[in-house]
Formats: C-alpha cells, sequence, structure tokens
C-alpha cells in the first residue's frame, strides 16, 4: 500500500505533463494576436480632452514629505479650495511609485491624483505618453504663457513632448564648481575656469597634497555632471522615442580621458560622496567638486558637515576649443496635473503657484526653476551665510548655461552607469575602455522600452 | 528501526480508514480558507495566467509572451544569477537549518530558548527597515564587520557590491533574516519527536550522529520537504534582497539582476503586464517542478508517514 | 529525561560552544550595531567606532526629530499596522487551524487536489499577483478600505500547510478515532481533541501570519491611496525616501538621518520580537505538553 502511492503519482505526474504539453502546442496554435506590447497605432497620443469639469471640487495632491508643507501652505493662503493631500515617496532615489499606481489606476479607470509631485526628472517620459496619457499639457489653456516663459532656459524641457508642455519645473539643479576656499586659499590654488586648468590643478593636487580630491566618478549621477557638461552626446532625443547614443564621439571621449588621468593620479575618487566610507575619510579633503546646486546645503552642510564659510560655488568650466561654456543637470522635481482631473483650474492653480510663488519657492530647500523666484531665493542663501562667496552669480549663470542637447529619458542614465560603470572602474577599468560597455548598456536599455536607438 | 515504525504504522493505517470513512466534516472545517484560497490565490492566479497568455489588446497570443521575454537580453543573465544564488542558497539553507536546530535541540534547554530568540532576531528586519542597515553594514569604512569585510580586501562599498560576490552577498542577506524562522520551525519538529524513542536508541548505544542521521532526520523529513519546497521558490522569485542592496548602494546593483525584479521591470516601468505574467509563469512553474519533485519523492501529501 | 544521557566529551562540547558562538555572533552584531547606533549622532555614526556608545540624550533627539515628521506619523503606522495585521491574525486562525486539520486528518474527496492548489498558488511570484488582486478589490469596490489589505493579508496558504503538515505527522488519528467511538461529533473531536494538542502550531502560524504582513510593503503601497492610512513599511519607505541620505531633493532641515532612521527601524520590530516571545513560549509549553499526552 505504502508502496503504490508513488507509482500512481508517478502515472499522475506523466499525466500532468502530456496534458501540459498539449495545452502549450494548442496555445501556439490558437494564437490570433501578436504579442507585440506597444502596436504602432498608439505611439502618438491623441488631442488632449478635458473630461466633464466639476467646479470647485475637491483635489487630490500627492507631494513627498519635503514638499507638503508647501502644499499646507498654499491650503492656507487658499482656505476656500478643497485639498485631499497624500504623502508619498515622491519617486526620490529612483523609485517608481508613482508610475507604478499610475499603471494600475490606468487599468481601473479610476484613482489618478489631480497633482503630483516627482523627485524624478524623468518621468514626464511616461507620463505624457501614451493613449491617454496621465499628464495633462499645460501650456494649452491650464497655465498663461507668460508663467511658463519665466522659467530659466531649458528647465521645462524634461516636460516637453510632442509639441505640448506637461509639467512644471519644480527646481533646476544646474552643476556649477564648488569649491573649498578655505583650502584653497591655504594652499595658494585659485578656482579653475576652463576643463584644462581644472585637469591641471588636479595633476598639481595630487603632487602637492596627495590624498585632497579635485571631483569624483562614483556617483550614480557622474555622467550628468562631466560628459553632459562636456556636451557628449549619450542621451539626445530626436524625435518621440528616437535617442542617439555615441559615446565614441570626441566630446565624450575627451572628459573620459580627464577623469582617467586624474583617477589614475587619485585626485579624483571612484567612490561616491554619500557613502560613509567618503564622508569618514574624505569629506573634509573635498577641494574642488563640480556638481549641482543642492550640493551646497544637502552634500556639504548636512551631509559632510563642513563648517560656515569655507564653501564656494564657481560658474560652470569651459572647454578651451568651445566657444561657450555649458553645463549639466542633476535632478529637480516636476509638478503633473492630471489629465482625468475633474478640476483642472484648482490643480493648474495648484502647480503654478509651488512652482513659481516666492512665498514658498523663496525659502525652499532647492534652487527654483523659475527665474523670479530663485532671485529671493538667492538671497536668503546670502542671509543664511553659509556660503564663502556669493553663490548667485555662479547660480544664475550656470541656470541658463544647461547643454540642450542632453534629454531627459524613460529609462535612468543614473541606473545604468552606477550598476555598469562604477563596477568596471572599481574592477581597475578605465573609463575610456568601459565607453564600449556602457553604449550597450544604454542601447540595451532603450529598445526594450521601445526606443529606436542610433 | 524505521523501517519497523514504518511498517506499523501503514498497519495502522489500513485500520483506521474504515472507522473514519469519507464524511462532510472535512468540507465545513476547510471551507473558509477554501473561499479566500479562491478569492485571493485560485482567481488571480488565474488571471494572472490569461495574462502571459494574451496582449494588452485581449487577444490571444499563445506562447508569444513567452518567446518574446525569452529573448530579451536580460533573460539570460537573470536566470543564470538566480542559478547561482539558488545552488549557494539552498545548499546553505538546508545544511546549516538543520544542523543548527538539532544542535539546539541536544542542549541546554534553557539556553536554546534564548538562541533561538538570537537567531529569529534579524528575521523581523526583513523589508523596508533594514535599507539603513545594509547601507552601513556593506561599507567597509563605518561597518562593524568592516575587519572582515577588509580581510577579503575589500575597501570600498563598490568593491563589496562586485557583480560576481553578488550571490553570496545575498545569500547571507536572505540566510540572516530567514533561517531563524526555519531554526524555529526546525526545533519546533525535533521536539515533536517522542523522547522515548531516542531514550531507547541511546540505550542501544546510538552515538549522537547516529540518532540525528536514522531517527532525527527522516522523522522530520515533510518538515525539511516542505522548506525545501518554499526556499526554492523563495529563491527563484528572489526580489527583496537585491532591491534593498541596491537602494543603500544608490543603484549598484542592476535592476533587473533576478528573474522577479525582470518580472517587476516589465509591469511597472514599461506597463507590460502581459510580459511580466509570462516572467512569473516561468518562476512558477520552476517552483512547481521542484515541488513536484519533493512531493513525490518524500510523500508530503500522503497522510500517514512522517 | 533528557538529563540522563551520557556525559560527552570535551571535544563536543567545544565543537558545540565553537559553533554557536559563531552563528550569535553572525546573527546578533548587526543587530546591536543598530541598537548602538541609536545612541549616536550621524557624524558619530559614521566617524566613530561602530561599537562605542554615544548618549541617551542622543536617542531623546532621534525620537523628537523622528516623532515632528510629519507631526506624529510613526505612531498612525504603527496603529495601522497594528489595526492590519491583527485583524487579519484572527481571520488567519479561524481559516487555516481547521482547514489545515482538516486536511491531515479527515477524508473527503478533493483533499489532494486542496493540497496541490494551495502548494501551486504559494509557488506563484507575487509580483505577478499584484495586478489581479488590485483589479479583483476595485471591481468589488473595496479598494482603498482597510479590507483591500486585510483579506489578502488573511489568506495564508503557508499556514495552512504548517498545520497540516503538525497534524499529520504529531497527532496520532488513532486518538480521534477514539473520541469518534466515543461518541464525539467531529466538531467535538476538533474542539475537544485537536486543539488542545495544536497549540504550538496555532503559535507558530500566528506568528509567521503576523510577521509576513507586519512586513508586506507591497500589497498595503498597491491597495491604500491615502497617507493616513499607511501601515509602518510603507510609511519607513517615505521616511527613507525623505532623507537626504536618499533624496538629493530634499534639502535643508531635514532632520531624518542615520540615527532617526535607526530608530524607526527599531520602534516597528520590537511588536515582532513581543509576538516572537509569546508565540515561542506557546510553541515549547505545547510541543512539551504534547509530548506527554502521546
Amino acid at each position: 500500500m505504502n508502496n503504490d502511492v508513488p507509482v500512481s503519482s508517478r502515472r499522475q505526474l506523466r499525466h500532468t505533463a502530456v496534458a501540459a504539453l498539449g495545452a502549450v502546442s494548442l496555445l501556439a496554435l490558437a494564437a490570433c494576436g501578436s504579442a507585440d506590447p506597444t502596436p504602432a497605432a498608439t505611439s502618438s497620443p491623441a488631442a488632449f480632452k478635458p473630461v466633464a469639469q466639476e467646479e470647485g471640487s475637491e483635489i487630490t495632491v500627492w507631494a513627498d514629505a519635503g514638499r507638503v508643507p508647501g502644499v499646507q501652505a498654499y491650503q492656507k493662503a487658499h482656505p476656500d479650495v478643497k485639498l485631499k493631500i497624500v504623502t508619498y515617496s515622491g519617486n526620490a532615489n529612483g523609485a517608481n511609485d508613482l508610475q507604478t499606481k499610475v499603471q494600475l489606476f490606468d487599468r481601473t479607470g479610476s484613482g489618478w491624483p489631480d497633482v503630483a509631485f516627482s523627485a524624478n526628472v524623468n518621468d514626464g517620459t511616461w507620463a505624457a505618453q501614451g493613449k491617454t496619457p496621465y499628464a495633462a499639457p499645460v501650456d494649452k489653456g491650464l497655465v498663461p504663457a507668460a508663467t511658463l516663459n519665466g522659467f530659466a532656459y531649458g528647465a521645462l524641457n524634461p516636460c516637453k513632448f510632442n509639441g505640448g508642455t506637461y509639467c512644471l519645473r519644480n527646481d533646476l539643479a544646474q552643476n556649477v564648481l564648488w569649491y573649498n576656499k578655505k583650502l584653497m586659499d591655504k594652499f595658494g590654488y585659485t578656482a579653475p575656469t576652463t576643463w584644462e586648468e581644472y585637469q591641471a590643478l588636479g595633476e598639481k593636487v595630487a603632487k602637492e597634497h596627495p590624498g585632497y580630491l579635485v571631483g569624483t566618478a562614483g556617483d550614480a549621477w557622474s555622467p550628468e555632471v562631466y560628459f553632459w557638461a562636456s556636451q557628449c552626446p549619450a542621451s539626445t532625443t530626436t524625435g518621440a522615442k528616437k535617442v542617439t547614443v555615441d559615446l565614441q564621439d570626441a566630446k565624450c571621449t575627451r572628459m573620459a580621458k580627464l577623469l582617467d588621468t586624474l583617477i589614475a593620479k587619485g585626485s579624483v575618487s571612484k567612490d561616491t560622496v554619500f557613502s560613509a566610507g567618503f564622508i569618514k575619510n574624505q569629506a573634509a579633503k573635498v577641494l574642488m567638486l563640480p556638481g549641482p546646486s543642492w550640493y551646497g546645503q544637502v552634500l556639504f552642510n548636512s551631509t559632510f558637515k563642513i563648517p560656515k564659510g569655507q564653501i564656494a560655488a564657481a560658474a560652470p568650466l569651459k572647454f578651451e576649443g568651445d566657444d561657450k561654456n555649458y553645463t549639466g543637470n542633476v535632478g529637480g522635481g516636476l509638478w503633473f496635473v492630471s489629465s482625468h482631473s475633474k478640476n483642472l483650474k484648482a490643480a493648474s492653480d495648484l502647480v503654478t503657484w509651488m512652482t513659481t510663488s516666492d512665498d514658498y519657492q523663496a525659502t525652499a530647500g532647492t534652487y527654483p526653476a523659475y527665474k523670479p523666484a530663485a532671485d529671493k531665493w538667492l538671497a536668503g542663501q546670502l542671509k543664511t551665510g553659509y556660503f564663502a562667496n556669493d553663490i548667485d552669480p555662479a547660480f544664475k549663470e550656470a541656470a541658463e548655461l544647461i547643454w540642450p542637447g542632453w534629454s531627459a529619458t524613460q529609462y535612468s542614465q543614473e541606473a545604468i552607469y552606477s550598476s555598469t560603470v562604477i563596477p568596471a572602474l572599481n574592477s581597475g577599468k578605465t573609463l575610456t575602455d568601459t565607453l564600449g560597455t556602457w553604449q550597450t548598456a544604454i542601447t540595451d536599455k532603450a529598445k526594450p522600452l521601445g526606443y529606436t536607438v542610433n | 528501526m524505521t523501517t519497523h515504525l514504518a511498517t506499523e504504522r501503514s498497519g495502522r493505517r489500513g485500520a483506521r480508514s474504515a472507522r473514519n470513512p469519507v464524511g462532510r466534516a472535512g468540507y465545513v472545517f476547510v471551507s473558509g480558507y477554501v473561499l479566500l484560497l479562491l478569492a485571493f490565490g485560485v482567481l488571480p492566479t488565474c488571471y494572472a495566467v490569461w495574462l502571459a497568455l494574451s496582449n494588452s489588446r485581449n487577444q490571444l497570443v499563445g506562447i508569444g509572451n513567452f518567446t518574446r521575454t525569452f529573448s530579451d537580453y536580460r533573460f539570460g543573465p537573470a536566470f543564470v544569477h538566480i542559478g547561482l544564488y539558488l545552488v549557494i542558497w539552498l545548499a546553505s539553507l538546508m545544511i546549516l537549518v538543520v544542523l543548527l536546530s538539532l544542535m539546539l535541540h541536544g542542549r541546554m534547554r534553557r539556553a536554546s530558548t534564548t538562541l533561538r530568540f538570537l537567531f529569529y532576531l534579524p528575521g523581523a528586519l526583513a523589508g523596508v527597515a533594514s535599507v539603513l542597515l545594509f547601507l552601513i553594514l556593506l561599507d567597509p569604512a563605518a561597518s562593524p564587520v568592516g575587519w572582515l569585510l577588509k580581510a577579503f580586501g575589500w575597501e570600498t562599498l563598490a568593491q563589496v557590491n562586485a557583480p560576481g560576490h553578488l550571490p553570496v552577498l545575498f545569500t547571507v542577506i536572505a540566510f540572516w533574516t530567514g533561517a531563524g524562522g526555519w531554526i524555529v520551525v526546525m526545533y519546533g519538529a525535533l521536539n515533536s519527536i517522542p523522547d522515548e524513542i531516542l531514550e531507547a536508541a541511546r540505550i542501544d548505544g546510538a552515538s549522537t550522529l547516529q540518532i540525528a542521521l536514522r531517527i532525527q532526520i527522516p522523522m522530520i523529513t515533510k518538515w525539511i520537504a516542505y522548506m525545501l519546497i518554499l526556499a526554492f521558490a523563495a529563491g527563484t522569485q528572489l526580489f527583496v534582497e537585491p532591491q534593498l542592496v541596491s537602494l543603500a548602494s544608490w543603484g549598484m546593483i542592476p535592476d533587473s539582476w533576478s528573474p522577479n525584479q525582470l518580472s517587476y521591470q516589465y509591469a511597472f516601468q514599461a506597463g507590460d503586464f502581459n510580459g511580466a505574467a509570462a516572467l512569473s509563469v516561468d518562476l512558477l512553474v520552476l517552483g512547481l517542478a521542484c515541488a513536484a519533485l519533493v512531493v513525490f519523492r518524500t510523500g508530503l501529501f500522503d497522510r500517514d508517514e512522517g | 529525561m533528557r538529563r540522563t544521557r551520557r556525559p560527552r566529551s570535551l571535544a563536543a562540547r567545544l565543537a558545540w560552544l565553537i559553533v554557536m558562538g559563531l552563528a550569535v555572533l553572525f546573527f546578533c552584531v548587526p543587530v546591536v550595531w543598530l541598537l548602538l547606533a541609536t545612541t549616536k549622532t550621524d557624524g558619530q555614526i559614521v566617524r566613530d567606532n561602530p561599537f562605542s556608545f554615544g548618549s541617551l540624550t542622543a536617542i531623546a533627539d532621534a525620537w523628537k526629530h523622528l516623532y515632528a515628521f510629519q507631526e506624529g506619523a510613526i505612531l498612525t503606522w504603527l496603529r495601522n499596522s497594528a489595526l492590519y495585521t491583527f485583524g487579519a491574525l484572527a481571520i488567519t486562525l479561524v481559516t487555516s487551524i481547521p482547514a489545515g486539520y482538516a486536511l491531515a486528518l479527515t477524508r473527503f474527496i478533493g483533499r489532494r487536489t486542496l493540497l496541490t492548489v494551495t502548494m501551486l498558488v504559494m509557488l506563484m511570484p507575487t509580483a505577478a499577483m499584484v495586478l489581479p488582486l488590485y483589479l479583483g478589490m476595485s471591481a468589488v469596490h473595496l479598494d482603498g478600505t482597510i479590507w483591500s489589505v486585510i483579506l489578502p493579508f488573511s489568506f495564508f496558504p503557508f499556514g495552512v500547510y504548517l498545520t497540516y503538515i503538525y497534524f499529520s505527522s504529531n497527532v496520532p488519528a488513532d486518538l480521534l478515532s477514539a473520541a469518534r467511538i466515543d461518541g464525539c461529533s467531529e466538531w467535538q473531536v476538533f474542539r475537544l481533541v485537536a486543539m488542545p494538542l495544536a497549540k504550538p502550531v496555532i503559535a507558530l502560524v500566528g506568528f509567521f501570519n503576523f510577521v509576513g504582513n507586519w512586513n508586506n510593503f507591497f500589497l498595503p503601497f498597491v491597495m491604500l491611496p491615502d497617507s493616513s492610512q499607511y501601515p509602518a513599511q510603507v510609511g519607513l519607505n517615505n521616511l527613507l525616501a525623505a532623507s537626504p541620505l536618499f533624496n538629493t531633493s530634499s534639502g535643508t532641515g531635514n532632520e531624518i538621518m542615520r540615527p532617526e532612521l535607526a530608530l524607526a527601524t527599531l520602534v516597528t520590530i520590537v511588536p515582532v520580537l513581543i509576538v516572537f516571545l509569546f508565540s515561542q513560549r506557546a510553541l515549547v509549553a505545547g510541543m512539551l505538553a504534547g509530548a506527554t499526552k502521546e
């Protein structure tokens, strides 16, 4: 009796296997549709048609913990607007919470937040695409053109798709050259103005003050700091879902070579500035650091805990052969108005207030993308007395110098760099050696998302 | 000894089935669970299988989604990763959990209660809560186990997270959070072996090792089989560990390192729920193959053994 | 009874001590570090010896900052987590213990099918279940309610299997037959004979269900649309996302750094540890009681 159990089970197993095989072959025959997930017809969305509007209806706002106090301030200033505020991760650190939820809402046909904030500057790429994009084009009668024109040069580029503007930019993260003025003065150096001077100074630092650093190449956003500034065509979209990637371009290799030289000399680190090891051992030895505007408070002040009066900002560096200096951008939040909103008026009013009002933006944590608010913000920074120089000119100059040839993509350049290039660097390869692998990684990532790469 | 027990048991079984005929009571007892099973298990699974076989226009596409995901450049590496991980993970889990449970069971009841609690502790830390821990733990400069990492020659976070180290790294993390729970289960199973049997064996002059191999392990086979099935499935469905380490290292782990992560990428980055479901069905089939093997080998579904 | 065993060699004792010592180190060192981390400032965590003790006032500061996050949101998260997990726990015990019992000790047509289907569903990757569950909840208009979390939480096939294996390998069917012959109804057999023996497995199932649900992030994240409904794991995720450590756009004036995150971690695992201690007691006591009854 004990013995026949496994036998019958085995027979059962065989039967099941045969049945499964039959089912599979049947299915293969029965296939009548294409398995292609993105049929060609849906590539360009239909013109935006608002749903029936209900004046004065409640709007739901999704924002991260950092933006919620701003929304509450808006509520206080506009007591008659009915607001429901939901705190979520804000898509910080590469999360895609908003997209995940919107995918589900699209399935059930309800639940979309009327207004959503995202800290991920790439989020426009999916929010503005598809059959019925989640985001409403704000330039089609929702936000006046005069307001849109008040944003810094190129600040709304991550929102522009198919001839419409699908979001408002909360903050800019333009790169400047950060340096420790106290240390530079002590060593008798002056801040460089060109990448060539920067490299020469880096080599000099390596020789005269080994252990001190002029940059880091191990951050996820290193491509946006160095390669964007070098005008490297690593992420140039030329149309809806068409992207050019050419890392062998001279404008990429010149930056790779520069960094390789300095990494070899030891004055550029392969570590990331947020790792505990870097904070513990290298933070106090950072002499210069090309990086985004938020480095000032978030990195030097909160994380490195560098005392007041040491850190200063200089304008982005220029290549000697180029006619002008360009810079890159690392992140920056976006505000979306839902195309499904029943109260577009209230929703647009809120995003306009959040991005342009001095009441909120002048004291915000990061550099406002809206120019008039940025002036007030810079005045506020001066008052904190943290910086060793007035950062106003460097920040304003950099805000207008972001190279427009680098586009937001649905995949994250940062994720690709940190999972492909950083491990290679740490296994002893040079950036120049890795450009090929990097190029393949970008291409591989782009294609399954429906991009044509050339 | 065990064969003796087995024959005794199968002898009893014949007698009992006559006294316990097919009854309606069983249906009452399982009814509540069956409702939940249908609503939250069977229906979603069927829907997921349907998704795997259809496209976004609700047309049947047969195995189209399977071939499509199979040719994805991430498919091969993800399954290779998971294969490597499974080998290390299953071997270490099976051997160490059984070993530790036997050792705990053999000695000092009081100490063993405390030890089981200590072994379980990390289990409470599964999930988002442990990101901070790994942020520091894996960074040799500030890690409490920094000396160990440095002994391997790893000086920075990036070196610790080098691609070649990942299967071992994830095994250590999964073992750290998961083994304690299984030790509790195995300890409980060992506890239910009547003392008389062990005592008798001891009087017969069996050594500790012989008792373990010939009596204790055979008598908890069902539990071990169950652990093997679930550990295999959990291993193929690896998701949390790579996500956590990725969060804690600012993205140094590829976002589709494991098949389950790839499935997530399909669903929520590309909006391709059909491709995602196809990948999940692949994993389900793998898990089922392992389960079928184990179930038929150990008689997990048979009522009277173990 | 166990005390009567013959003395072991010194080498065996030493081997036991070494293996256990290593295991304790492996499992506990990170936890000890985490405890100590709450007593330090952010700078101390990074710069000082990992096992140094900071000060008690640092804990107070960390708690102040943590509590200030979204005006005491941490307490709301814990309350929500407790509501969802205990709600689910009750339904799980009521459904899975009788089911496991019936699968092990009664016969009915479809028993094997039920075991197979349970196993099949258990092996289905959860990532694939999210969309169907979400669509299902929305179809019956439960989306956004606490039931959209509690009900899926209380479906616990793992527990059914634990109960099944426990009953089928620990409780002799003869015991039940004897009770039936004595005239007990099936319900009485279950209540008076099986239940008293089931204490350890109830503890085990209850515990694993509690922990699994307490630590579940994705389901509540997907189901719940309102931040006042978030359980601890979803809340912690937001806390992480709000910290300058992970959120470069968080700006200044943000007090959520490493000590606050360490403290939040500890606060959220305390309930799990308490439940563990309680269920451990039931587990061991019950197993012993079962052994003497054999």
